[in-house]
């Protein structure tokens, strides 16, 4: 812990840190450009220089690159060093347009702010600039290789940190470029990190092209909604319009970085059919009415029919404090406690996550850290994008990443994958196969093992099963932790708040007992979000009322009998808990409302003028709530009652947003050690439905800019399961499932296990739902029509 | 000619010396008693006692860089020969290869001996094309005789040596950036520490050594310490020298010449004197990084220490002479052209200080120059010296430095004239 002066003032910092790091302490910041957090120091561009008195290096030196020695002495403003940074800052600026006035940059640009932190104001070059071609890099970003100031981050975090192969650094001296070898879209799930990165206005945000000045947008710390890792974010909107979303940051989950489905994946808020008013059997009504006529028809339903006939459904994307509100308004009502997800089968693996694992989840901090994962069934780009790249950076430290899955996995790392069907590696992590004992051995010689399992392929009971592996490979020198994946953003704090109960049943054998008169769905469309859609469609006849609480035009909320919008994620506070327990606040970035682009028809400013906000009425769904259960109680008053209620919530009321967040420990309560797996029927084919990367959670499906990544409908076989059948690839072959009959163009992948068949839920194919029971099915070729 | 010559000693014009030849000459007689008779470390010991200093340019003690490797270590090592010789005016180790490229093959044999490394790579510029050849030959008659491969000599020694051609970039030349090369990645120098001994050669420990310091080895192992550094006339000095003579002389060829020799002798006696009866005016005196020197520094000894008492480096020993004629503003300016092109863009002060110092030079050349460009001339050679990532920047500003130091004057007469003053100068 040496200790060190940096401009007159005296700092103790932790050994092997620099004295960048160390000045940053203290609040002293070095303009830099090349030297990033997470991509570490370099030395490349030599702007952080400061001059060192005492100390073995005396005289200029990069505080990026220099090890903190105990005494030294280090100043930062001194005549020398300050006359270095502004040559420094003119030689990066010797090519650099004066185009800031159209540079999407501008305002939040680092070089900006380093050349008037760098002392250098007064162009004195009068040379020719260099310049470029730029090129098409697809949908999302903006290439402008004339601003560019070669502090290589863009390709340090494309290429070091996220794996990314098809964009680098070509071409020297003051001609190099950075870009594709060929123009085109950009591959990676991670590229719209190097518009984070990029200290200027090289690298920018397509999709918010000419749209925004910085200072002019909404921001608010948020957590990424696409799946359940929750990434922190920092969306921006303006107009009424959530324009885009940048990475925030919190070590402890995602680092500085997100996916691009996090990151594009926001125009869900904006969507043009999003439905803002409520209606009443298909007139549109006050809220206020809404609310009135949903709590007199509650009361009447369950005084004449029973607390049966009222069911409450919660959701895997509904705020913590939005299901706690929806409990408490069923204890008010009368009627049975609410079932918190539609999805069944992923509500039961995130309750193992919540109690079985609770004293042994792993952060994403701890996965980066491992030395050994061993994933079983988690295809990551697909489910958790964020955790393909945490992998990534265990492999850079030295680790060793084991994939068991059917599925042809891919991963930004180095990785030995083996291929086996979901019976298999049910079978391997209940020990009972010779994999299972060099498994167990591999475990047990890890220093900081980490078991990764996907919550959708492996369920509840295979989720047990790799608690109790975790269990066995752990010792009293270290533990093995378990990174449990699940479906929801929320989907941990859905199953917090609903403990497993003897008895329980689920949404369709409640609907089908015919006792169910009205069901509410809050923020969830069990046609889309949960398996057997055809079934609860089926249910819905049988209902006298069907009432819908959702920001998003789901097929369901046109069928409701009563609908009242509530706002999205990014337009009222809230709060989620991620995959591994890690309860997180995110603030209003925007207030709802029409934006402005669509109001003004293109116009603006708008020629129409209201007293009011035209499509303002969505309020958030524990607003509602709150007002169903007759108090004014904000937010923070929910939270504190919460806190009181739950003691795993403890110090909820005093979280911000933005924050590491703080883990929701539950008692650890093992659930029962029951399943029964079902037997394979003779010639079919076990069935796989996986999360498409893009268009397969709601948020994404809606999201129009994500369009061009999205996945076209089919089936995968492995080549041997084809030929065993007479199928070629390119045809279209009918897959057979309990759930209904589906024609797909049949591909074949060597990489799939053999004995299974791999379909994808996406937007051209939503009729199946991941996270199913296992499931079987036949595929056969389509019968000619003559 | 006096100077004894061992690097040099079978060169023959047009003609390259193979196996039969360099045996004749006392070929491999190093290795074979090296072998038999020498530990490692004795042999570590006898080059540093030898006090032979880099040849490559830097002139950095062999005997102590080779301390600092692991030789006893287990594991991968790696013995890497520097042949990516680019810098202008320097082309001495083009010569040795051409004459007899058995030298560097016993050399790095016995490097590798003494350093305990059983894989070497020869990375060779792309322009050698016929040194690549002869090396190439040379391994594979090498490897005929028992001297490379499996157990060589009967020793339990085994040493598998490669050729790997450069792609044709100056950057190459620096050790780190040679070494991305080699691995098939872009040629940026990397972050010291770690020093390629720790983590060099696909993260092995390395050394990194140049032709003719490889080349000098058998000599030395042959000859003794003592001989060797009595083969210099200066002391502190040792061995012999390949000078490559260049510019305005009328005897442009290479020489093998002893360390110390005076720069007079050189320019006088072996390059037959400035040519068309003109003036010397100046010189590289060791490659195009180096410093200028001036008629008034002719008597200096060109060794390391005399040359850095004046001012300027020994380098690699390429002697540019340029005669009274001759614009130092264009001579420093085609010099950084060359380096600003050779930058590999990874730091600024390289990669936009020299593409400023560049244009610079090209408006006080062409008569644009103000007071203000000499200042800021001033300006950018204190900021880029000892501040950019590797020694490219630090040497391109090397002639700089000259420029300012010793020919200022020069300059005032470009801004006052409003042109080139020097007469008949056509090099803008």
């Amino acid at each position: 812990m040496p200790t060190l002066t940096i401009d007159n003032q005296q700092v103790t910092v932790h050994d092997g840190a620099t004295v960048f790091e160390a000045a940053e302490q203290l609040g002293i910041v070095i303009p830099h450009f090349c030297y990033h957090k997470a991509l570490g120091a370099v030395g490349a561009c030599r702007m952080c220089a400061v001059t060192v008195h005492a100390g073995i290096f005396k005289g200029l030196q990069m505080a990026c690159l220099l090890k903190v020695e105990e005494g030294m002495v280090v100043t930062t403003g001194d005549p020398r060093s300050v006359e270095f940074r502004a040559r420094v800052a003119e030689w990066q600026m010797l090519n650099h347009p004066h185009d800031c006035p159209v540079c999407d940059e501008g305002g939040e640009c680092q070089l900006q702010e380093m050349t008037i932190a760098g002392g250098h104001g007064r162009r004195r070059y009068r040379g020719e600039k260099r310049t470029y071609n730029n090129q098409q890099l697809g949908p999302f970003i903006a290439q402008e290789m004339n601003r560019c100031i070669q502090c290589y981050r863009c390709v340090r975090t494309y290429r070091d940190y996220c794996g990314g192969r098809d964009f680098g650094v070509m071409g020297s001296r003051n001609r190099v470029f950075f870009g594709r070898f060929q123009a085109g879209p950009l591959e990676s799930d991670f590229s719209g990190n190097i518009v984070d990165v990029c200290p200027t206005g090289v690298l920018t945000d397509k999709t918010y092209r000419f749209k925004s000045r910085h200072w002019d947008l909404q921001e608010a710390a948020s957590v990424c909604p696409h799946c359940s890792l929750g990434c922190a974010t920092l969306p921006g909107g303006r107009y009424r319009e959530l324009q885009r979303v940048r990475s925030g940051i919190n070590e402890q989950v995602n680092g500085c970085f997100i996916c691009d489905r996090g990151r594009f994946g926001s125009s869900y808020v904006n969507h043009p059919d999003r439905p803002r008013q409520a209606r009443l059997a298909e007139q549109p009504v006050t809220v206020v009415d809404a609310l009135q006529q949903l709590a007199g028809q509650a009361r009447e339903l369950i005084e004449t029919h029973g607390p049966e006939a009222v069911l409450l459904l919660g959701s895997s994307r509904a705020t913590l404090e939005t299901n706690w509100l929806l409990q408490r308004w069923a204890a008010e009502l009368g009627c049975r406690p609410p079932l918190l997800a539609a999805h069944t089968p992923r509500h039961q693996a995130a309750r193992v996550a919540a109690f079985d694992l609770a004293d042994r989840l792993a952060s994403l901090a701890e996965v980066r850290q491992a030395d050994l994962l061993v994933l079983f069934a988690v295809d990551p780009l697909a489910e958790a994008p964020l955790l393909a790249v945490a992998l990534r950076q265990a492999v850079r430290n030295g680790g060793r990443v084991l994939v068991y899955d059917p599925r042809p996995v891919e991963l930004p790392c180095e990785f030995e994958h083996q291929s086996l069907t979901v019976l298999q590696i049910r079978n391997l992590l209940a020990e009972e196969t010779v994999e299972s004992t060099l498994l167990r051995e591999l475990l047990d010689r890890a220093a900081r093992p980490v078991l990764i399992g996907g919550g959708d392929l492996l369920g509840a009971g295979g989720l047990r099963h790799l608690q109790r592996l975790a269990t066995k490979a752990s010792s009293a020198l270290r533990p093995c932790l378990v990174h449990p994946v699940l479906g929801g953003p929320n989907s941990f704090g859905s199953a917090l708040l609903s403990p497993p109960e003897p008895g329980e049943d689920d949404l369709l054998t409640r609907l089908e007992s015919g006792r169910v008169k009205m069901l509410v769905c809050l923020e969830t469309d069990p046609l889309l979000e949960a398996p057997d859609g055809e079934r609860f469609a089926d249910t819905l006849t049988r209902l006298d009322e069907l009432v819908v609480f959702d920001y998003l035009p789901t097929p369901l909320s046109v069928h409701a009998t009563l609908f009242i919008p509530s706002t999205a994620p990014v337009e009222a506070a809230g709060s989620f808990i991620n995959n591994e327990g890690r309860l997180q606040l995110f603030g209003r970035v925007i207030e709802p409302g029409l934006p402005i682009a669509v109001t003004g028809g293109g116009d603006h400013p708008p020629r129409e003028f209201f007293t009011v906000t035209p499509g303002s009425d969505p309020q958030p769904a524990w607003q509602l709530l709150q007002q169903l259960l007759g108090g004014r109680a904000d937010l923070q008053a929910v939270r504190q009652r919460m806190q009181v209620a739950l003691p795993c919530l403890a110090g909820f009321a005093e979280l911000q947003p933005g924050g590491p967040g703080l883990r929701a420990a539950a008692a650890v309560a093992p659930g029962r050690f029951e399943e029964s797996l079902p037997e394979q029927p003779l010639g079919s084919l076990q069935l796989l439905v996986t999360p498409a990367r893009y268009g397969s959670d709601l948020f994404s499906r809606y999201a129009d800019k994500l369009a061009p990544r999205f996945s076209a409908a089919g089936i995968i076989l492995n080549p041997q399961d084809a030929a065993e059948r007479g199928l070629n690839a390119g045809e279209r072959v009918i897959l057979d499932t309990d759930a209904g009959s589906y024609r797909l163009p049949l591909t074949c992948h060597a990489g799939l296990a053999a004995g299974c068949a791999l379909v994808e839920n996406s937007a051209a194919f939503p009729h199946l739902v991941p996270g199913g029971e296992l499931g079987f099915c036949q595929v056969s070729a389509e019968v000619a029509h003559d | 000619m006096s100077t004894p010559q061992l690097l040099f000693k079978n060169r023959r014009p047009d003609e390259t010396v193979f196996l039969d030849g360099y045996r004749a000459s006392g070929g491999y007689q190093g290795l074979e008693q090296a072998l038999k008779g020498m530990t490692p470390e004795e042999i570590r010991l006898l080059v540093k006692e030898a006090n032979l200093r880099g040849r490559g340019g830097a002139g950095f003690p062999t005997g102590v860089k080779w301390s600092f490797f692991p030789a006893e270590a287990p594991g991968p090592k790696y013995l890497v020969c520097n042949c990516d010789e680019m810098e202008p005016g320097t082309y001495k180790d083009g010569e040795l290869l051409l004459a007899d490229p058995h030298q560097l093959v016993e050399g790095m044999i016995l490097s590798a001996f003494a350093l305990q490394t059983d894989v070497g790579y020869i990375f060779i510029r792309y322009a050698y094309q016929r040194q690549a050849e002869n090396l190439r030959r040379a391994i594979a008659e090498a490897e005929a005789a028992g001297y490379l491969g499996k157990n060589i000599l009967g020793s339990g020694f085994d040493f598998a040596l490669h050729v790997h051609g450069s792609a044709g970039r100056y950057i190459l030349g620096e050790e780190t950036a040679l070494l991305n090369g080699l691995e098939g990645k872009r040629p940026n120098p990397r972050l010291k520490p770690p020093f390629p001994a720790t983590r060099g050669l696909f993260g092995q420990p390395t050394t990194v050594n140049n032709v003719e310091t490889l080349a000098n080895i058998p000599h030395i192992v042959t000859g003794g310490a003592s001989w060797f550094r009595g083969l210099a006339l200066t002391p502190g000095s040792s061995g012999t020298k390949l000078y490559g003579l260049s510019g305005h002389l009328n005897v442009t060829e290479c020489f093998e010449l002893p360390v110390g020799i005076p720069l007079r002798e050189i320019v006088e006696n072996y390059g037959g004197g400035v040519w068309q009866q003109r003036k010397f005016k100046a010189c590289l005196p060791g490659g195009a990084s180096t410093p200028y020197l001036t008629a008034a520094q002719m008597d200096t000894a060109l060794d390391f220490d005399s040359l850095e008492k004046v001012g300027s480096r020994f380098g690699t020993a390429g002697v540019t002479v340029f005669d009274d004629r001759t614009c130092m503003v264009a001579v420093t300016l085609n010099l950084i052209r060359f380096f600003a092109r050779e930058s590999c863009g990874w730091c600024t002060p390289c990669r936009d200080g020299l593409t400023m110092v560049r244009w610079l030079l090209e408006t006080i050349e062409s008569g644009q120059g103000t007071g203000e460009h000499l200042e800021m001339l001033k300006e950018q050679l204190l900021n880029i010296r000892g501040n950019s990532f590797c020694a490219l920047a630090e040497g391109a500003m090397g002639p700089v430095d000259g420029l300012l130091r010793l020919f200022e004057q020069e300059i005032i007469d470009h801004l006052e004239a409003g042109k080139c003053p020097v007469t008949g100068n056509r090099t803008i």
